[in-house]
Formats: structure tokens, sequence, C-alpha cells
């Protein structure tokens, strides 16, 4: 049969966001592919150059909009490095918790996208319905369910509001026994295990060649996780082990996300204990106030104050619910950061696609790309 | 970042200063890491290999491209199963057609990592596969990451007063 090119995408149920994925196929075989992105590129780090710092934080919530929360985290602690500032150590634990918690939103909204691309409706809507539960609870602390702008340099703007942590409690219980729940649903239907199994396989020294992290790197059995490997925030208190599977393909995928959602209750409730032992600031105190929450950095004399500040530098690496995310601040004396630059894990997940796709059928392609999980907001920044 | 570290670092910084005595510039400590290093870009290739196969740094976390105005740094992460820790690599280009010797044939990663900071940073990748618009429309004249890319003009920055 005559090959030709054909578009998946920038509409295409496949994308789950705007980019187009250009596949040379041969009948239904796949020979080669080209990932075209842009279609979502806003701009951030040049925007962040024009920005005081905490502004920035504004941006991050929308660099990846399942995952605002662990953007922030991310960008505040490179910030931090390069501004000098150390957070309290409940605002430490306050991150770890958020992280953890967006870490259950952004998995949960994964396995309700791609289980329905493989043709199960029904768990879509549990997962949604569970989610929801996690955004009720950043509504609480932040007033918002996804763009939270909850960060500050120094710290968190607020402190958890009363009876946060029984109401988190509950909601830990109640997603253990969906997450259950999950498993039944998929690993127990023949749909899933047919379109999943063997399919998508990248074994472990092409996915370090390949530069992939995170669950799609672990599901090759490798244990790299930067909440182990290089600790921030309280990641060094908590308890966890890192998930890994065995199998590198689809289902692998499935299963490394599966466990890290049960760890990422584990950590959560510890979070809950120390929180609740620990009252404490949740601001550094003694920061200039243009630093301080809740305040804009505005004074007198409006935006534009001259100061001069230490220089420094920061980078920043987190275990983003994707993968290995990594900022690099440049504080060059000024209000604003002289640079930032992101590295999102799902860029260079996505730049290997050749690698996992190449081979397999054009009906393959919904349930790998799935198992991916492809934020375009933190590919194209 | 310890004792263990300082000494992982103090013997990487003797190590390479043997292996490349005129192109190695120093290695600066950076908090977090194992520092970084500066190299001249003429040693760029024999650098990365050095680095990927002697000292087990396999994977590349990130490529970026800063401007200085007069001077473009690039800089590479890179991150080590072995040591567990990140180490930077950085050299400086000058302002007038920055170009280096690509990093894919060591670290494939780099190939969108490349993309992006030819398009963003104008810094060119020689010998680089593929190296066309990633994020901004084929043909794009301009580089936006360039600190001479002005998002508006400065008299439009002027804020008046604010009360909180």
């Amino acid at each position: 049969m005559s090959e030709m090119w054909i578009n998946m995408g920038p509409q295409h149920p496949m994308t789950h966001g705007l980019w187009n994925l250009r596949v040379r196929i041969d009948g239904e075989l796949v020979l080669e592919v080209d990932p075209e992105m842009g279609y979502l590129h806003r701009g951030i780090e040049k925007i962040s150059e024009d920005r005081h710092y905490n502004e920035v934080i504004t941006l991050m919530d929308r660099t990846c909009y399942v995952a605002g929360m662990a953007w922030e985290n991310l960008f505040i602690l490179g910030a931090e490095q390069a501004l000098h500032v150390e957070p309290p150590e409940r605002a430490k634990w306050i991150r770890t918790l958020s992280e953890e918690f967006q870490r259950i939103g952004s998995h949960v909204m994964w396995y309700a996208a791609f289980v329905q691309d493989i043709g199960l409706m029904a768990p879509f809507l549990y997962g949604m319905r569970d989610r929801d539960l996690v955004l009720d609870l950043f509504q609480s602390y932040t007033g918002a369910r996804m763009t939270y702008e909850y960060n500050r340099v120094g710290g968190v703007r607020n402190d958890l509001p009363p009876g946060f942590i029984d109401r988190a409690r509950k909601v830990c219980d109640w997603l253990l026994d969906r997450f259950q729940e999950y498993d039944d649903l998929c690993l127990g239907s023949d749909i899933f295990r047919k379109r999943c199994d063997g399919l998508g396989v990248l074994k472990a020294a092409d996915c370090v060649r390949a530069g992939i992290t995170g669950p799609m790197l672990r599901s090759a059995g490798v244990k790299r996780d930067v909440r182990k490997d290089r600790p921030y925030n309280a990641y060094d208190q908590v308890e966890f082990d890192v998930a890994v599977a065995d199998g590198a393909d689809v289902t692998a995928r499935y299963l490394v996300r599966m466990e890290e959602l049960r760890q990422s209750v584990r950590i959560i409730r510890q979070c809950l204990d120390w929180l609740e032992r620990n009252p404490g600031p949740a601001m550094a105190e003694n920061l200039p106030r243009w630093m301080g929450a809740p305040y804009a950095p505005v004074g007198k004399e409006g935006y534009l104050l001259k100061r001069n500040y230490p220089k420094g530098v920061g980078l920043s690496a987190i275990e983003e619910p994707h993968g290995e995310a990594l900022a690099y601040v440049v504080n060059e004396g000024g209000e604003h950061p002289y640079r930032v630059k992101l590295k999102s894990p799902i860029f260079t997940n996505l730049s290997a696609a050749k690698h996992y796709l190449v081979g397999y059928r054009v009906a393959d392609i919904p349930p790998i790309m799935g198992s991916v999980d492809v934020c375009v907001g933190e590919v194209d920044r | 970042m310890e004792a263990s570290a300082r000494l992982f670092q103090r013997d990487l910084m003797g190590k390479l200063s043997k292996r490349f005595p005129t192109g190695f510039l120093g290695l600066d400590p950076f908090p977090g890491t194992f520092g970084r290093i500066r190299f001249d870009p003429a040693i760029a290739l024999e650098l990365f290999r050095e680095i990927r196969d002697v000292h087990a740094f396999e994977h590349l976390a990130m490529v970026a491209g800063i401007d200085w105005v007069e001077r473009r740094e690039v800089l590479y992460t890179v991150w080590s199963d072995v040591h567990r820790g990140y180490l930077l690599l950085s050299a400086m280009l000058p302002a007038e057609r920055p170009h280096i010797e690509t990093a894919t044939t060591v670290w494939p990663s780099a190939n969108w990592h490349e993309r992006e900071t030819w398009e963003l940073v104008d810094i060119t990748f020689d010998h680089h596969p593929d190296l066309r618009n990633l994020l901004l429309p084929t043909g794009y004249q301009f580089h936006p990451l360039l600190r001479s890319f002005k998002l508006h003009e400065p008299e439009e920055l002027e804020v008046k007063v604010r009360h909180v």
C-alpha cells in the first residue's frame, strides 16, 4: 500500500490539548512520527522577565493547568535560592502536602482521560468525581480549584483553615478505596488488557538515552525519583516508596501511576500528622514588605521601585506528576528575574515519540500517547 | 551535598583539568549540585563524551540559553544515577554569531532542547540533525528570549499608585 502522512491533531481526541502528531503510515503501520508543538506557546519564560517574582507564580499555574501547584513549588524553590530566602518549616510541609494532592489530582485526571481513550466510559466519570474532592480541598485553603497562586517567596500565602486536616483525612480514606475500584475496573477488563499489554514498549536503556523521566522511566524499572534522590521541601522527612514496574509498556505505566497514588496518600497522611502537631508561621518573618505575603509588590511610587538586592542564581528540581521538572532562575539584583528557564518532563518524553510509536498500528497511538500523559501547557510554555 | 560531594567535586576538577589543560576553565561551587563547569566551546564534544562515559552523567536534563547582551551563555544540566546529583556545564559564546557543537550525538535527548534554544536565544548548534522551529512558527524572524526583544516600551511600564 502507498505511504502517506496524516495529521493527528491539533484537534484530535488523542492529543489532550493543542498539538499535532504527524504520522507517516503504510496502511495501518506507523513508519515515522513527527510531533509538531507550539500551538500553546505563550512565552511564559519571556513574560516572567517582566514581572515581580511573586507575580510569576500566576504564570506557573498556567504552565501545566492540571498540576499548577507542582509548578508553583518548582519556581518558588528556584526563586528562593536565587533570592537567598529560606521558608519556615511549616511552609515546607504545606508545600509537600499540596504537591502530593496535586499529584493525585493529576494522576486521577490522567486515569479518567486515558481510560476513556481506550473505550471505557464509566471510569472517566468515577475519575472526574474523585478529582473534584481534591479540588474542593484546594479551594478550601487557596480559594481556587486550578490556578491557585498560593506560594510566595518565603512561604505560602495563608495557613490551612480550621477543620481542613479532618476533611483531608476523610478524602484520603475515600480515595484509597476508590483506587482499588479503579484497578478492578481496568485490570479486570479484557478490553483494557488487550489494548494495553505489550504496547509502546521502551526498555530502560532506551528511556535513559532518550532523556525520559517520571512514571514512564519507572515503568521500565529505573528507580529514579527526584523526591528520593535529591529531596526538597519535607520529602527527606516522610516515608514512601518509589513506585516501579518492569513491563515498560502501557500497562506498566498504569501500574506505576496507581502505586504512586497510594504512596501520595501515604505521604499526605504523614504531612497531616506533622501539621496537626506543629503550628507555626507559614511565612518567613522579616522579609522585605515587597516580598511578603499577602501584599502585592506595590510601593508609594508604583511598581518600578529601584532597589539593590543581592544577586543570585537558583536551580530547583522537583518530581512533578509527569516526571523531573527543572527551573533555573537568574537574579541580577532587580525586582524581576533576569532569566527563568523551565524544563518540562513531557517536553523530553514527547521528543522521544518515535522510539515508542514506530512499528505499532495507528489504532495503538491513542493508548500509547495516553500512557505518556501529555500536558501541552508545560511543553509549549 | 556534604563531604562526599565535595570530595567528588575536587576529584572531578583534578581529572578534567588534566584531561583538558586548555579548554577546561574551572569548576565553580553551585548550591545543591556538584558545581558548574566552565568550558571553552572548542572542547564541547570531547567534554560531553568525557562527562557521560567516564563520569557517568548519562541523563541530560536541560539545555538553557541566557543572553548576557555582550555574550551568550549556554548551560547544560546533567544528572548521574551513580552519583545522584546534578552537574552544570556552562560555555560563554560571543554575541556575534554564537555557535557550539551539538550534544545530540552524546545525549540524544538534547535534540528538542537545542531546537528550542536555537529559536528562542539564537544559539546555533553545529551538526544538529534537525535544526528547525519547534515552538515558534516556521520562518519566524525574531528570537524572543534575547534582551533586545522588548515586550513593550519602557514608558508603558509606568504604573500609577495603587492603594492597599
